[in-house]
């Protein structure tokens, strides 16, 4: 059963049209769908998180959809750093990373979209003065920021 | 600003998926934002103030404490 109703996606295509400038990718961490649960590999969200950027990726030839086994790609995820799940990495036009853990959904999508148009364009509202200051760090910075869907 | 700058990862990370995360990191009100587990910030938070807790954090070479 479709995330999105058929109005949310013609309004969303819409947006997408508009918003994304260039190809970005969206690597997608879960674990595979199981009648079985494994005590700790329990994932509440990755089924709908994986639906809902398959129903997002569909509505543009800019977005792709980059879907990884936690587990079987322990690997790449470690490379990641990628510690848990579900996770998203907006690959584009970014000079850093831009990563959700969690399903993008709820009050948390505005921002997504936000984020998503901002990697495809390589560039952001701030001001000149603020990305000038960016230029000056010396080591590397990391930014939690913690929300809830509601 | 992780889209600005190579030295910055960014996390958007939904604390009900992620109690062990709330509880770490004391999170009792959202947005709360983390700088280098180190800096917090409650509420939404003006450019200019993230930009001093990222330039505080990322500015030096050597870290005090």
């Amino acid at each position: 059963m479709s995330l999105l109703s058929e109005s949310s996606k013609q309004q969303l295509r819409e947006a997408l049209e508009k918003g994304i400038a260039n190809d970005v990718k969206l690597i997608f961490f879960t674990t595979k769908d199981s009648p079985i649960v494994i005590p700790g590999r329990e994932c509440v969200t990755c089924k709908d998180t994986g639906e809902l950027l398959r129903e997002i990726s569909v509505l543009s030839e800019k977005i792709f959809l980059d879907v990884h086994d936690f587990y079987e790609d322990s690997d790449q995820a470690a490379e990641l750093k990628i510690y848990r799940i579900p996770a998203v990495l907006i690959e584009g036009l970014a000079r850093g990373k831009v990563r959700f853990f969690g399903i993008p959904a709820g009050l948390e999508f505005p921002a997504f979209l936000d984020d998503l148009f901002d990697v495809s364009r390589g560039a952001t509202s701030l001001s000149e003065d603020s990305r000038e200051s960016l230029g000056t760090l010396k080591k590397d910075v990391h930014i939690q920021v913690f929300t809830t869907p509601m | 600003m992780a889209v600005e700058s190579s030295r910055i990862t960014a996390d958007v990370i939904e604390i009900q998926e992620f109690p062990d995360l709330a509880q770490r990191y004391a999170v009792s009100g959202v947005p709360k934002i983390i700088v280098d587990d180190q800096i917090e910030m409650i509420g939404a938070q003006p450019e200019s103030s993230l930009l001093a807790a990222v330039l505080q954090s990322g500015g030096d070479d050597v870290r005090v404490g």
